[in-house]
C-alpha cells in the first residue's frame, strides 16, 4: 500500500502573497483544479525537504473561517477532514491584526499553525517593527517566519519549519479564553460533545462548541441529527445573551479581536507618524468642518477658469476649421459633382456642418472640463466632495450621500439618476433623482461658453462657475422644501467613508478618463445630433404658410419657425420671446447640445447670409492658414494654463499679479466664433444671461426624462418635467426682470 | 463594559456628522484593518450596510462598455435602521430590469 504524503495546507487572506509563497515552496510540481462541487479554484503542490515528500495545498483567501461562503467553508472543510500536518498561515505583516483574526480561528480547529509573516518589506517601509520571536513566544511557540514571496528571502526557514512541524511530535496550540459568561457555557457545551464518539471522531469538541454558540449555519445543518445537542447550544446561546446582553457570536467574535491586541502588544510597535498619515493631515484642511466648503468651492471655481480659458484658443480654432476649409472644401466637392447651389448642399452645409459642426467646436472645451475633473478624481479629492458637502445638505435636512448622485450629473444626468439608487430610501431616491436634473451636465456647458464668451469676456469663467452654483443652490432649494412637504421622512443618518489616500494623479489614467469622456460627447455628435440637425434643417426646408418653396423659404414661414412661434410668447416675460429661442430650446430637449446645434443653423445661417462673399482662398493657403493656427492655439493654450496662477492669486483683495503674453498681442485680436457674433446681433447681456439661466434650469433631456420614468414611473416623470420647467421659466423671468428693473445688461 | 465590536456599532449611531475610517481608527485606537474588520462583521450580521457605486448598469444611451460619467467613489458604510428593511429595493425600477 502506497504510503500517503502528509499535507500541509496553506491559508490567508485574499491579496498577501499567498500564490507567491506556494509557488515559491513548490516551483512547477503544481495541479491546477477545482474543488469537488464548487468553481473555487484548487490549486496543490508538491514540496520536497530532505528526501520528505509532502503535499501543499492552496486554501482559498478568506478572512475568517465562518460559514458566510464557499471559500470559507471549503478551507474549514479541508482542515478538518484532511487534517493536515501544518497549516501555512499566511500574513500580510503591514496588517497584521486583520490578518491575525483568521490565525485565531486556525488555533481554534487546534491545528499547527506557522506563522509567514509576509510583505515584511512593505511594513518596514511603513515603519513598522514586528518582534517574531516575542509573536512566536505568545503563539505558544508556534514558528513566525518573515517572507518576501516575491524576492524568495524566508522561504528556506519556511521549509524548514514545515519539515520540523511536520514531524509527528506534535504541538502545544493556544487556547483562546474568552470572557467568563462564554466560557461557562463553552466548557459544558464541549463535555457534552466529548460524550458523543461520532463527533469527536471528527471535529474537535471545543471548536464545535463555540461554532454552535456562534449558530454556524453550516454546522447547525451537518448536525441536525443532534437535536438535544442543538438545544443545549441553543439555551446556552439565550443565557450568555440574557447575562451580558449580547449575542454569543459577537461576544465570541469580541474575544478574538481581544485576543489578537493581546498578542500584538509590545510585539508590533508602529512609528508615531504612521498613526496620522499625510492625507490625513491633509484631509484636516481639505474636509475641514469651515474650510471644507469654501476649499471645495474654490476648487470649482479654478476648474471653470481652466474650462473657459485653457479651451478657448482651441475653440476658435476648430471653429475657423469648420466654418472655414472644412465647409469650403464641402461646397466645393459638392460643386465638382454637380451639386453645387442644390438643396444637398443646403442640407450638408446649412444643416449638417453647421448643427454638427456647431457643437463639435466645443469638443476642446469639454476635455477641458473633464480634464480638470480627472486630476481631482485620480487625486482624490472628489471623493472627498460628499464628506466635505455633508454639513451643507444636511443644514438642508438632505442625505450627504445625495451629493454623490449630483456630483455624478456634473458629468451626465442619466447616470445620475441612476446613482440615485446607492441611496436605501426611496423617498430619498425620488428627492435625489428630483435635484440631479440641477447639477449642470457636460451638455449644458456649450451654450454657457458660448453666452460667456460672447458677452461677458474675461469674465465669462465666472457665468460658468455661477451657472454650476446656482444649480446646486437650486437644488438644494428644492431638496429643502420637498423634504418639508412631500417627502418628509427620516432625517439624514450620518455614514463612515473609507477615503483613499492623496496621490499625485496618473496621466495614462486622467487621460484615459478623458479620453473616453470626450469621446461619449463625439459619439453623440455623429448620432443623436446629426439626426437632430437634419431633422431641423428639413423642418425649416419645409413651407407651411404657402410662402417660399422647399429649400427657398423664409425661416419663420418653415414648419420650425412657425411652430417655434407658437412656443415663443412664453418666453417673452423672460425676455428671449423671438421664435429663434424658442425654437433652440424645444430642439435641447432631444439633448442639450442640440441647442447650440440649431442655433448654430439658425443664427449663423441668417449672419452668413448678411455677409458679403470674400475671395476663395486656395487649398495651400487653406493648409498654411490651419497649421499656423494650430500653432497659435497651442502657444496660447499653453499660456492660459500659466495664468491660472496669476488669474487664482488676484482673486485675493490688493494683489494684482501680471499675466503671461507670449505673442505679445494687445487682446484686441478678434477671437470671437462666428455663432458668438451672431448672438451678439439677437442678444443682450441681460437676455443672453436670463437664456442661459433657463438652459441650466429647464426640463432635462429626453434621455434622462426615461431614466427618470424607468427607476420612479411615469406620475414622477411628469411632475419632474413640469416643475423643472416652471422652476427654469420663473428664474429666467425673475433673472430679466430685476435686471431691466436696475437698468442693467439692456 | 460594551465589547469593542459593539462600540463600533455604537459610534455609527452616535455620529453626528460623516467620518472617514481612518478617523474613526485612530479614535478609537485600533489599526484600520482591524476596524475594517469590525465592519464587515456588523455587514454580515445585516447591522451595517455597504453602499458602494450603482449606475453602471445604466445602459439608456446605449455606452456598452459602461458608463464614462461615473465617478469612481470609495466604499462607505452605515447604520441599517430597524425600519429599513423593507425599503431597500434589489435597485431603483423595482425589478422590472431584472437586476
Amino acid at each position: 500500500m502506497a504510503v500517503q504524503s502528509l499535507k500541509i495546507a496553506l491559508a490567508g487572506n485574499p491579496n498577501v502573497g499567498k500564490s507567491t509563497i506556494f509557488n515559491a515552496l513548490t516551483g512547477s510540481r503544481q495541479h491546477v483544479g477545482n474543488w469537488p462541487g464548487k468553481t473555487v479554484e484548487k490549486k496543490e503542490g508538491r514540496l520536497h525537504i530532505d528526501g520528505q515528500d509532502l503535499v501543499v495545498v492552496d486554501l482559498p483567501g478568506t478572512y475568517s473561517l465562518t460559514a458566510y461562503s464557499a471559500e470559507e467553508i471549503i478551507s474549514r472543510d479541508f482542515i478538518i477532514n484532511e487534517q493536515p500536518g501544518a497549516v501555512v498561515a499566511v500574513v500580510d505583516a503591514a496588517n497584521l491584526e486583520r490578518n491575525l483574526y483568521l490565525v485565531t480561528q486556525l488555533l481554534e480547529l487546534e491545528v499547527p499553525v506557522i506563522l509567514a509573516l509576509n510583505m515584511t518589506d512593505i511594513a518596514r517601509g511603513r515603519g513598522l517593527t514586528i518582534d517574531a520571536g516575542k509573536l512566536s513566544k505568545r503563539l505558544n511557540g508556534a514558528p513566525v517566519i518573515e517572507t518576501v514571496g516575491n524576492s524568495g528571502i524566508g522561504v528556506d526557514a519556511l521549509k524548514a519549519a514545515i519539515q520540523k512541524l511536520a514531524e509527528p511530535a506534535g504541538i502545544d496550540t493556544v487556547k483562546i479564553a474568552y470572557d467568563d459568561a462564554l466560557e461557562r457555557e463553552i466548557v459544558p457545551l464541549t463535555e457534552a460533545i466529548q460524550a458523543i464518539p461520532e463527533l469527536t471522531a471528527q471535529y474537535r469538541p471545543r471548536w464545535l462548541a463555540i461554532k454552535l454558540l456562534e449558530d454556524d449555519s453550516d454546522i447547525t445543518e451537518r448536525l441536525g441529527e443532534y437535536t438535544a445537542l442543538l438545544e443545549s447550544a441553543e439555551a446556552a446561546a439565550e443565557r450568555i445573551e440574557n447575562t451580558t446582553g449580547e449575542d454569543a457570536e459577537t461576544l465570541i467574535t469580541d474575544g478574538r479581536y481581544g485576543f489578537i491586541n493581546a498578542i500584538v502588544s509590545g510585539a508590533l510597535t508602529r512609528p508615531r507618524e504612521a498613526l496620522e498619515t499625510t492625507s490625513d493631515k491633509i484631509d484636516r484642511v481639505l474636509t475641514h468642518r469651515y474650510y471644507g466648503v469654501p476649499i471645495f468651492l474654490l476648487l470649482m471655481w479654478v476648474v471653470f477658469q481652466f474650462t473657459a480659458n485653457v479651451s478657448a484658443p482651441f475653440l476658435d480654432w476648430v471653429d475657423g476649421l469648420i466654418g472655414g476649409p472644412i465647409t469650403t472644401w464641402a461646397g466645393s466637392l459638392l460643386g465638382v459633382v454637380g451639386l453645387g447651389g442644390t438643396w444637398v448642399e443646403a442640407l450638408l452645409i446649412d444643416g449638417v456642418i453647421a448643427g454638427v459642426g456647431g457643437v463639435l467646436v466645443f469638443v476642446p472645451v469639454l476635455m477641458s472640463l473633464y480634464l480638470a475633473i480627472g486630476v481631482l478624481e485620480d487625486s482624490g479629492y472628489m471623493a472627498r466632495a460628499a464628506f466635505v458637502m455633508d454639513r451643507v445638505m444636511r443644514a438642508m435636512g438632505l442625505h450627504g450621500k445625495s451629493f454623490l448622485p449630483m456630483l455624478v450629473g456634473f458629468g451626465c444626468t442619466v447616470p445620475a439618476v441612476y446613482a440615485t439608487r446607492t441611496l436605501e430610501n426611496e423617498d430619498d431616491r425620488k428627492l435625489t433623482g428630483f435635484l440631479v436634473t440641477f447639477m449642470s451636465c457636460g451638455a449644458r456647458l456649450p451654450v454657457y461658453v458660448v453666452i460667456g464668451a460672447a458677452f461677458f469676456g474675461a469674465s465669462s469663467g465666472n457665468l460658468i462657475f455661477g451657472m454650476y452654483l446656482l444649480g446646486i443652490a437650486v437644488a438644494l432649494l428644492t431638496g429643502w422644501a420637498l423634504k418639508r412637504t412631500v417627502y418628509r421622512n427620516k432625517p439624514p443618518q450620518p455614514f463612515v467613508m473609507e477615503l483613499p489616500p492623496y496621490r499625485a494623479p496618473r496621466l495614462r489614467d486622467v487621460w484615459r478618463q478623458t479620453w473616453e469622456r470626450t469621446s461619449s460627447f463625439v459619439r453623440k455628435a455623429g448620432t443623436i445630433i446629426l439626426a437632430s440637425s437634419i431633422v431641423i434643417w428639413l423642418l425649416m426646408a419645409i413651407p407651411i404658410n404657402g410662402n417660399g418653396s422647399f429649400n427657398d423659404v423664409a425661416p419663420e414661414d418653415s414648419v420650425f419657425g412657425t411652430v417655434a412661434e407658437v412656443a415663443s410668447p412664453v418666453f417673452a416675460p423672460a425676455g428671449f420671446g423671438e421664435w429663434q429661442a424658442s425654437g433652440s430650446l424645444i430642439t435641447g430637449f432631444v439633448a442639450k447640445e442640440v441647442i447650440i446645434g440649431t442655433m448654430s443653423q439658425i443664427y449663423v445661417g441668417a449672419a452668413d447670409e448678411a455677409e458679403t462673399t470674400e475671395s476663395t482662398p486656395t487649398l495651400l493657403e487653406d493648409l498654411s492658414g490651419i497649421g499656423t493656427s494650430f500653432i497659435e492655439a497651442s502657444i496660447l493654450t499653453v499660456q492660459e494654463v500659466v495664468n491660472i496662477v496669476p488669474r487664482t492669486v488676484n482673486i485675493l483683495p490688493g494683489i494684482n499679479m501680471a499675466e503671461a503674453n507670449f505673442l505679445g498681442t494687445g487682446g484686441e485680436e478678434d477671437d470671437t466664433t462666428s455663432l458668438e457674433a451672431a448672438l451678439t446681433q439677437v442678444f443682450t447681456p441681460l437676455t443672453a444671461l436670463a437664456f442661459t439661466v433657463f438652459v441650466l434650469l429647464y426640463t432635462p433631456c429626453m434621455v434622462t426624462v426615461a431614466a427618470m420614468r424607468h427607476e420612479f414611473g411615469t406620475r414622477f416623470m411628469l411632475y419632474q418635467i413640469a416643475y423643472t420647467f416652471i422652476i427654469a421659466w420663473l428664474a429666467a423671468t425673475v433673472v430679466y426682470q430685476i435686471g431691466t428693473l436696475i437698468g442693467w445688461g439692456g | 463594559m460594551a465589547s469593542q465590536l459593539r462600540e463600533v456599532l455604537n459610534r455609527f449611531g452616535d455620529q453626528s456628522a460623516p467620518v472617514s475610517l481612518n478617523h474613526m481608527a485612530r479614535d478609537m485606537q485600533i489599526a484600520p484593518g482591524v476596524l475594517d474588520g469590525m465592519i464587515a462583521y456588523w455587514v454580515r450580521k445585516g447591522k451595517l450596510r455597504e453602499v458602494g457605486n450603482t449606475g453602471d448598469n445604466c445602459n439608456t444611451c446605449g455606452v456598452k462598455s459602461g458608463c464614462p460619467f461615473i465617478i469612481a467613489m470609495p466604499r462607505y458604510y452605515e447604520l441599517v435602521r430597524d425600519d429599513d428593511a423593507d425599503t431597500i429595493p434589489p435597485c431603483g425600477c423595482g425589478g422590472s430590469c431584472g437586476v
